[in-house]
């Protein structure tokens, strides 16, 4: 079972497309929710008029910023609704409840909002500028996590500091230093399902939420704990999600979706993101601006590492500090560095804010590391594989939050980048010009992640059983396209030795049923759900031997469940099938004992501890995946076009639990990481209104257009983890960036430091600004 | 979703559309022709456009002729930009239609829409600038057939309750030399950065242009430039590129410098394929 190639659990209906998602749940009698927008990215709220809104028939109400508490996950800074002042374009001004999404989208339209528009800032490093305009001129008087440090007076939301070994000797042991630059603007997830909720609150008390979210029992616990609602009374259901890539991790509409029902007498509301609100004003994939400076011996070993991040957070802090902290624990890329200095700031800016984007601030850090690698190895004059290959991290070492490595919590890097060198025929070259206007050429990176959650998350899970000995499976873990749910049964399978036909999964989440999973992010689903899917099962063996050891009066040591039967290790012809007993056993004489079968398991992280404020020391998560990537292109000399030709990504992803499952999470990662590093950004204009929230001018990679895509695994086990696998969900994307900036650096001969790679970039780089005027 | 009410109305003749569009608009209210109706719904969702009443003409006979004749090859408006590619009738305007948006979308977007939408790029207009081609438009006071020139100077110039019916080539125009370039900001779908047809007839080129200006066109001090063949290649262009109707454009899809890089590396193409082809 473990290993194969099981069609996922849920491919039927979604094939036939009978599977439902929020916005598929419609009823009769609900209401329905237009957003007001704010067209400005700064400006002060000077009045806003809701009368004409009233005008239209079927509207219930019209509900602003006023009397709200302010809400964040880390630092609570942002309004649900923008109160005083907007700080984005996009940003909520008002949300009209109305019978129709038509009547309600008119009467958003009549809603007249008077703005004095203030000067706007446009990335983290005029945030820092001295008088820049501050976005939270209150940053000091907000409530705030324990391990959030905002610098009031300025525009900091947080700042990780990593302060490993000793600089000084670094820079001494160092021949050679490179130092440079990078920068990328915000851009987005572009799940296909864009972002909605529907809120319901019944006369008991009930607070019914129905989300397409990673984090249902986040969104219970936070509208408890933002406006003082009972926690127990609030039931988040989540039906299959249509794509998350971290951007349904934060939770926003589900507030709006509350606040709205409230505001007509607890009816059933919805609210429903277009796609250019929810390119906007539901939270985006965060900008960046960097500065890496590396040392190293002139026999190529890294001896120090100061690096800058500059995350362009946005508007409101929200998930962006923890997506700055873990970029800050993983700064120095897959390699054994012993002198570090990194910090990392999330800085506000006047853009949409900003959320998780699969791989979590890695793929953003690697893009900047990454890079810098490829210019000291080309300053060392040394070959881009073995200056990897020779720092390349491995047990016994430390990462730059001071973790000490073994073999079971990092897997193998040299491993990964032996494969690779085969893989991409690196030997034979590395750039070849094919003719007088063509090149190709081969960009490598490496990369690693751990998961970065918080200390005490935790996965529960829960098994019963049905009449003819099958099971029933259900886990909080959100089915948000990654299979996650079908590979959990495929451990309960292998565990209870079962067909995978005889494993049902629950797959909507149900909090007051569901046991819960801390949020379905960051590639834990398998690690924290299999850990806790393992430990229901060990219960369920438990229960099953204790009742039928009665009844085959044999010790429980002597018994083993499989195919469906509790029978004796030693002479498996003695047995009791598992539906004789799953319900109580009942004797010829209709006396019963035992009774219904349940299971549980709950898994916690363990030993993880927060960073240390000044030197970041401390444990961020279980395990790291490492991985190392190659792009291949084909580059126009002439025109600065180019073809991807090729993406490789060699992942040590500890074991394979399902094979196809495997290849179409890194396929799908790369494809994803290659979009956004060679055409997805938004655009603003010179008051930072993002001008391109919309299909039309943001056009994310097309089916068509990719390259040959090759996923490769290592398997070095994760211990610890369900049969050894470690997390796979993100990691095929946290090198492309890199390796494709690395390839057209070397295909087009000039350093391509900022993303994402659109010709014209290339063009302007090569010309040094410098173009010919007609 | 649009959010306003209209009627639709499906007549099934010429007469019968303009009268409705007349009537619709005594009644005070504002009619619509509706083709493939592709940027009518996706600009009124964005307040766009505005109509009370859409009347669609796809279902008139003569929409949706597609008649290759000895001397004469006639497309209805209605045709859409996949039948074109797929019938081939004009080689040049197969590959503009081809180039246009993405499949799906094309399945939709007809002909007769691409010329007279409110979406500036228009690129099938630009082979048949290059063809001369007629326009048959429909109005208060029955068919007139004119040259395209006479009535699309950077967009259709339509009295209200006009509509195009078909467009008429002649059948020499198909079979000429020609060269189609779309270039776009990235990758294969999207709009242009710079879209440029040319066609060879006898010794002179005929070029037309998307994406270099807020419209497409076609310019006859261009063309000049380009035909002065005693002059170096490089020469010509840089002479055409100061005949541009407009200064070029400068927008989200990339900087007024580098599409005019890009419009004289195509040009460049062009020529040297189609003086030495």
């Amino acid at each position: 079972m473990i290993g194969k190639s099981v069609i996922r659990k849920e491919a039927w209906d979604k094939v036939t497309g009978r599977a439902k998602y929020t916005h598929d749940y419609l009823e009769t009698g609900m209401l329905h929710a237009k957003l007001v927008i704010s067209p400005y990215a700064h400006a002060r709220i000077r009045e806003i008029d809701t009368k004409k809104a009233f005008s239209i028939p079927g509207v219930r109400a019209v509900i602003t910023g006023e009397g709200l508490p302010l809400t964040g996950e880390d630092l609570r800074d942002r309004p649900p609704i923008a109160f005083e002042k907007v700080r984005y374009h996009g940003e909520v001004v008002a949300v009209v409840v109305a019978d129709t999404l038509v009547q309600a989208e008119q009467a958003a339209r009549l809603v007249r909002v008077v703005y004095d528009p203030l000067p706007a800032v446009g990335s983290p490093r005029e945030a820092l500028e001295e008088g820049a305009p501050l976005i939270h001129e209150r940053l000091g008087s907000y409530q705030k996590g324990k391990y959030t440090y905002p610098e009031p007076n300025t525009n900091i939301a947080h700042r990780t500091k990593i302060r490993k070994g000793n600089m000084k000797k670094g820079w001494m042991e160092s021949d050679v230093v490179v130092e440079a630059s990078f920068s990328f603007s915000p851009s987005d997830h572009i799940a296909m399902e864009t972002r909605c909720a529907t809120a319901e609150i019944l006369p008991d008390g009930n607070i019914v939420i129905v989300a397409s979210t990673q984090s249902p029992f986040m969104v219970k616990r936070l509208i408890s704990a933002y406006f003082g609602e009972d926690v127990g009374k609030i039931v988040v259901r989540t039906p299959l999600v249509g794509g998350a890539y971290g951007g349904k991790a934060p939770v926003q509409l589900e507030l709006l979706a509350y606040l709205a029902s409230k505001a007509v007498g607890g009816r059933k509301v919805s609210v429903w993101n277009t796609r250019e609100q929810d390119m906007i004003t539901s939270p985006v994939h965060i900008g960046l601006e960097a500065t890496v400076k590396l040392g190293c011996t002139t026999d190529g070993y890294i001896k120090a590492a100061e690096i800058l991040f500059l995350f362009d957070g946005g508007a409101y802090s929200d998930k962006a500090i923890d997506v700055t902290r873990a970029a800050a624990t993983d700064c120095t890329g897959p390699y054994h560095i012993e002198n570090v200095w990194c910090d990392s700031l999330c800085v506000y800016t006047n853009h949409p804010y900003a959320s998780p984007f699969r791989s979590f601030g890695h793929c953003e850090q690697a893009f900047a590391i990454e890079r810098t690698i490829d210019l000291l190895a080309e300053k060392l004059n040394m070959d881009k594989l073995e200056l990897r290959m020779k720092n390349a991290i491995r047990p016994g070492h430390t990462t730059p939050t001071q973790v000490l490595l073994n073999q079971s919590n990092v897997g193998n890097l040299p491993a990964c980048i032996r494969r690779l060198y085969e893989l991409i025929q690196w030997d034979e070259w590395q750039r070849i010009e094919i003719d007088a206007r063509t090149v190709r050429a081969k960009g490598v990176s490496c990369s690693w992640k751990t998961s970065t959650i918080d200390t005490d998350a935790s996965s529960g899970a829960i098994i019963t059983f049905n009449p003819d000995g099958s099971v029933n499976l259900m886990s909080g873990v959100v089915e948000i396209g990654t299979g996650t749910k079908t590979i959990l049964a495929q451990i309960l399978a292998e565990k209870l030795k079962m067909d995978i036909n005889d494993v049902h999964v629950k797959m909507e989440i149900d909090t007051q049923s569901t046991p819960e999973h801390w949020k379905t992010v960051a590639s834990r689903g398998t690690f924290m759900g299999g850990r806790a899917v393992l430990e229901a099962a060990d219960d369920v063996i438990r229960q099953l031997k204790d009742i039928a050891a009665c009844i085959l009066r044999a010790p429980i040591e002597d018994l083993e469940v499989g195919y469906g039967k509790v029978f004796l290790r030693d002479d498996p012809s003695i047995y009791i099938p598992i539906k004789d007993i799953a319900y109580g056993y009942k004797y010829p004489n209709g006396n019963a004992v035992g009774g219904q079968i349940i299971g549980r398991g709950n898994y916690i992280l363990r030993h993880l501890t927060p960073l240390d404020k000044e030197t970041g020391a401390g444990k961020p998560g279980p395990e790291w995946t490492v991985c190392a990537h190659a792009v291949e292109i084909e580059f126009d000399k002439r025109d600065c076009t180019y073809k991807i030709i090729k993406a490789v990504s060699v992942i040590d992803v500890g074991k394979v639990l399902n094979f196809k499952a495997a290849l179409g999470q890194v396929m799908g990662a790369m494809s994803m990481g290659l979009s956004f590093a060679s055409r997805e950004t938004f655009l603003f204009d010179q008051y930072e209104r993002v001008l391109n929230p919309q299909f039309r001018t943001y056009q994310p990679i097309r089916f068509g257009e990719h390259p040959e895509y090759i996923a490769d695994f290592i398997e070095t086990p994760q211990i610890d983890a369900p049969y050894g696998a470690r997390g796979v969900g993100e990691h095929g994307l946290i090198g492309m960036p890199a390796a494709l900036a690395n390839a057209l650096s070397i295909a087009a001969e000039v350093p391509l430091n900022q993303l994402p790679l659109f010709p014209e970039l290339i063009w302007r780089t090569k010309k040094g600004e410098q173009y010919d005027s007609f | 979703m649009i959010p306003f009410d209209l009627t639709y109305h499906r007549p099934s003749s010429i007469s019968e559309a303009v009268q409705l569009f007349e009537q619709i608009q005594k009644q005070g209210k504002t009619p619509l022709y509706y083709n493939g109706g592709t940027e009518i719904i996706t600009l009124s969702r964005l307040n766009l456009v505005f109509a009370d009443a859409v009347i669609d003409i796809k279902h008139i006979p003569e929409c949706r002729v597609l008649d290759r004749k000895q001397n004469e090859l006639t497309l209805g408006a209605a045709l859409s930009l996949t039948t074109i590619e797929e019938a081939n009738p004009f080689p040049l305007l197969a590959k503009a239609a081809s180039e246009v948006a993405d499949h799906t979308a094309r399945n939709q977007i007809t002909l007769g829409g691409n010329v007279c939408g409110q979406i500036f790029y228009r690129e099938t207009v630009l082979p048949l600038l290059l063809a001369d081609c007629d326009v048959v438009i429909a109005g208060k006071s029955g068919l007139r057939q004119h040259s395209i020139h006479e009535v699309f100077d950077q967009h259709i110039r339509l009295e209200p309750g006009e509509f195009l019916v078909q467009i008429k080539v002649d059948p020499i125009y198909t079979t000429m030399p020609h060269i189609h370039i779309k270039r776009r900001k990235q990758g294969n779908v999207g709009y242009p950065l710079v879209t440029v047809s040319m066609i060879k007839k006898e010794r002179d080129l005929r070029v037309a242009f998307s994406g270099v200006c807020p419209f497409p066109f076609r310019s006859q001090a261009v063309e000049e430039q380009l035909n002065a063949r005693h002059l170096p290649i490089e020469t010509r262009i840089v002479r055409a590129l100061q005949q541009l109707p407009e200064p070029i454009l400068d927008d989200v899809e990339g900087s007024a410098e580098y599409r005019l890089f890009v419009l004289k590396n195509i040009l460049t193409d062009m020529l040297i394929a189609l003086e030495e082809g």
